[in-house]
C-alpha cells in the first residue's frame, strides 16, 4: 500500500460507517474487513476501478446486503436495528441500475420518493406537495415532469432519479455513479447540487469515476481497490501519482488547480509507457 | 418544505389525483386517488352491469331485463322466475366471482414476479389445482372435497415451481420457465388419471378439464366468495408496497418496502385465489393474462389496477360464458375454450408488441 490507511479520527463525527465489513456474494468475498466512516455534513467520493466493491459496499450500507462479518453504524445505532421505514427516512441511495415501472412519468416517479413518509392513511400532505417540487426544480426537469420516462434521454431519467432519491428528505444520501450519463453541464449542476445539499446539512457519498471531479466536489475521498480502502482522506491530501498508478494503472501528472487547490491530472498514459524519463513532475 | 409553506396553502393532489382529506387539514391523513384509475374501475363496473342483466336474459329463452331482475327476486312469471333463479344466477355469480379471482390473482403475480407472463395459469397453478381436484373427484385422492384438493395442489404446484427456480428472481423467469415445467407434468398427470379411468368417472370429472361454469357446487362457489372478499381486503392492504416492488430490488427496498414479506404475501393470496376459482370454474386461467392486461390499459400507471383487474375478469368472464352459450346455440362452449380462443392472440401480442419491456 503507498498511502496508508488510518483509523479516522472523524468516526466520532460521522453518522454512517462501518467496521470490519465483510461482504460476499456466494463463496467469493468482495468486501474484506473493510472499516470506513464518512463525515457529517460533508460529500464524500468513492473511487475506485470497476469490481473493486464500491456499488456493493453501497448496497451493504443500504442494508441490501447482509455482511458476513462487521457491522454497520448509522447515528451510533447498528442499522440492523432499524425498521425498513425508519431506515428509509434516515439514508437513501440511488442503486447504479434501476428499472421503473413503464410508462412511469418524471413527477410520478419523484412521489414515489415520498413513500417512506406516507402510509395508508396518510398518502399524500403539503409537504409531500413541496418536496415534489424542489426536487423537480433542483433536478432541472419542471419543464420534462409530465414526460414518461421510456420518452426521456439517458441523462435526463438518471436526474429525475436523482430527484426521486432527493425526495426522500434523508440526512444521509447514498449515489452510485450519479452522473455517469450525464453532459458536462448537468453533471456538474448534480455536483453543485450534491455541494448544496452539503451545505444544508446533508451527509452524501457518491461513488465517482472521474478522479479530477471528485478532487474537486468532494471534502473527502476514498479510494478503493479489491474490497479495500487504500486511502481515504483529504483529495489534496491523499491523491499522488503512486495512488492513481495503483488504483488505475496508469501514470499521470498532478497539478494544482490554482482556483479551487484540487488535485487535476494530466497528461494521463498507461503506467508501462512511463519508460520515457523526465515525463513526470508532481 | 416548511411547516410555513405547510400552513400557508392546503395540499396540492398532484397531477391526475383526488385528494380526500380524512379528518382536520393538520393531521395530514389523507387518501390520493388517482382520477384515471377511478374512471376505469366506474366504466368497468358498469359494463359488468349491464354485462350481468344481459347474461341473466339472453340464452335458449330470453326475457326483458326487467322480468329478469324481477325473477331474480322471485316476483313475475313462473318460467322466467325459474329460469333466472335455477339456471342462470348461480351460473353468473360463479362467472363474476371466479372471474374476479383468476385476474386478481392474476395481477398479483405479475406484479410479485415483475413479468406480465408470470399469471397463474402460465406457472402451471391451474393445471396443479386441476390434476388434485380430478384425483378427488376419480376417487384417487383422499376424499376430501375437490375444492380443498384444488388449494393443495395449488400450492404443491408453487412450492414445486418455487423449489427448483430457487426463488422468483429479478425478473421472475427462472420461476416461468420451471413453472411452464411444472404446469405439463401436472397437465400429464391429469390426463393420465382420465384415461386409465372408468369412462363415467371421466365424464364426472371432464368439466374440470376444460373449465366450465356449468352445474358449479354450492360448497365450492361459497368458498370462493369468501375467498375473493379476504383477497380483496389483502390486496387492498398490500395496494401501496405492490406499486413499489414494480421498482428494482434495490429501489424498492430504499424506499422502505420489506420486499419479500410483500411478494409472500401476495403469493399466497394469488395461490388461494386461484385454487377457489378453479374449483369453481375449472382451468379458465387465461383470463388472469387478459384482465390485468384490459386493467392496465385503462387504467394510470402509477398503481397497480388490482380493483381494475377484479373487475375486468368478471366482466371478461360473464362475457365469455355469454358468449358460449348464446353464439352456437342451442350447442354450448365451454368458457375455457372462449377464453382461450381470445387469450392466445393477447399472449402472443404481449410477447411481440414491438417498443415494451415484459415488466409490469
Ligand atoms: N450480484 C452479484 N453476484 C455475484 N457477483 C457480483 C454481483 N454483483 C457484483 N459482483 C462482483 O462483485 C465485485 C464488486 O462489484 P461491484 O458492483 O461492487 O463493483 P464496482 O466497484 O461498483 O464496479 P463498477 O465501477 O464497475 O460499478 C465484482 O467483481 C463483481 O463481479
Ligand atoms: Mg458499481
Amino acid at each position: 500500500m503507498t498511502v496508508p490507511f488510518e483509523a479516522p479520527p472523524l468516526s466520532l463525527t460521522s453518522p454512517l460507517q462501518a467496521e470490519k465489513l465483510c461482504v460476499s456474494y456466494g463463496r467469493r468475498p468482495v468486501l474484506s474487513e473493510l472499516d470506513i466512516a464518512f463525515p457529517r455534513e460533508q460529500v464524500t467520493a468513492i473511487v475506485g476501478p470497476n469490481g473493486c466493491g464500491k456499488s456493493t459496499l453501497l448496497s451493504a450500507l443500504a442494508r441490501l446486503h447482509t455482511p458476513q462479518a462487521g457491522r454497520i453504524t448509522l447515528e451510533r445505532r447498528d442499522i440492523r436495528s432499524y425498521g425498513a421505514r425508519e431506515l428509509a427516512r434516515a439514508l437513501a441511495l440511488l442503486p447504479q441500475n434501476v428499472t421503473a415501472p413503464e410508462g412511469l412519468t418524471a413527477a410520478e416517479l419523484i412521489r414515489f420518493g415520498r413513500q417512506p413518509h406516507q402510509s395508508w392513511l396518510r398518502q399524500w400532505s403539503a409537504e409531500d406537495a413541496a418536496v415534489v417540487d424542489a426536487a423537480l426544480a433542483a433536478a432541472d426537469l419542471q419543464a420534462l415532469a409530465h414526460r414518461p420516462l421510456e420518452a426521456m434521454s439517458g441523462g435526463q431519467r438518471q436526474r429525475a432519479w436523482i430527484a426521486m432519491a432527493i425526495a426522500q428528505q434523508t440526512p444521509v444520501l447514498l449515489l452510485d455513479e450519479p452522473t455517469t450519463a450525464l453532459d458536462l453541464g448537468h453533471a456538474i449542476e448534480v455536483f453543485e447540487l450534491v455541494r448544496d445539499l452539503a451545505a444544508e446539512g446533508k451527509t452524501v457519498v457518491m461513488v465517482l469515476h472521474d478522479l479530477g471531479n471528485a478532487c474537486r466536489y468532494a471534502d473527502h475521498l476514498v479510494a478503493m481497490r479489491d474490497g479495500r480502502v487504500v486511502a481515504a482522506g483529504p483529495p489534496s491530501e491523499i491523491v499522488s501519482r503512486e495512488l492513481v498508478r495503483e488504483l488505475y494503472g496508469v501514470d499521470c501528472t498532478l497539478v494544482t488547480d490554482t482556483d479551487t487547490g484540487a488535485p487535476l491530472l494530466a497528461n494521463v498514459r498507461r503506467a508501462r509507457d512511463i519508460a520515457a524519463p523526465g515525463s513526470s513532475i508532481s | 418544505m416548511t411547516t410555513a409553506s405547510e400552513h400557508a396553502r392546503p395540499a396540492l393532489a398532484p397531477a391526475g389525483s383526488w385528494r380526500l382529506p380524512l379528518g382536520s387539514a393538520r393531521s395530514g391523513r389523507s387518501l390520493l386517488l388517482d382520477k384515471r384509475a377511478c374512471v376505469a374501475n366506474l366504466l368497468l363496473a358498469a359494463a359488468l352491469w349491464a354485462a350481468c342483466v344481459a347474461s341473466l336474459c339472453l340464452g335458449e329463452v330470453s326475457i326483458t331485463p326487467r322480468a329478469a331482475i324481477a325473477g331474480l327476486f322471485g316476483y313475475g312469471d313462473f318460467m322466467d322466475v325459474f329460469v333466472v333463479q335455477e339456471l342462470r344466477w348461480t351460473r353468473l355469480l360463479a362467472g363474476v366471482l371466479s372471474g374476479g379471482a383468476f385476474a386478481l390473482a392474476g395481477c398479483l403475480m405479475q406484479t410479485l414476479a415483475r413479468n406480465r407472463l408470470a399469471t397463474p395459469g402460465i406457472i402451471g397453478l391451474d393445471n396443479g389445482a386441476t390434476a388434485f381436484a380430478v384425483a378427488s373427484v376419480l376417487g384417487v385422492g383422499l376424499g376430501i372435497a375437490p375444492p380443498a384438493m384444488a388449494l393443495v395442489g395449488a400450492s404443491v404446484a408453487t412450492a414445486i415451481a418455487f423449489g427448483l427456480a430457487g426463488g422468483i428472481g429479478t425478473q421472475g423467469y427462472r420461476f416461468l420457465v420451471a413453472g411452464i415445467g411444472v404446469g405439463a407434468a401436472f397437465d400429464a398427470i391429469t390426463r393420465l388419471m382420465l384415461a386409465r379411468s372408468a369412462i363415467d368417472a371421466a365424464n364426472a370429472a371432464y368439466p374440470w378439464t376444460v373449465g366450465s361454469l356449468n352445474g358449479v357446487g354450492a360448497l365450492a362457489l361459497n368458498m370462493l366468495a369468501i375467498g375473493l372478499v379476504i383477497g380483496l381486503i389483502g390486496a387492498a392492504a398490500l395496494a401501496r408496497a405492490l406499486g413499489v416492488v414494480r421498482f428494482s430490488e434495490g429501489v424498492a427496498q430504499g424506499l422502505g418496502i420489506r420486499v419479500a414479506h410483500i411478494r409472500l404475501g401476495a403469493l399466497v393470496l394469488s395461490v388461494g385465489l386461484t385454487a377457489l376459482a378453479v374449483a369453481v370454474a375449472g382451468p379458465v386461467g387465461l383470463i388472469a393474462l387478459i384482465g390485468p392486461e384490459l386493467a392496465r390499459h385503462l387504467s394510470s400507471r402509477r398503481g397497480v389496477p388490482l380493483m381494475g383487474a377484479t373487475l375486468a375478469g368478471a366482466l371478461l368472464m360473464v362475457v365469455a360464458d355469454l358468449a358460449g352459450r348464446v353464439l352456437f346455440s342451442p350447442i354450448e362452449i365451454p368458457v375455457g375454450l372462449i377464453s382461450t380462443v381470445v387469450g392466445a392472440p393477447v399472449l402472443l401480442w404481449i410477447l411481440l408488441r414491438p417498443g415494451h419491456k415484459i415488466g409490469v
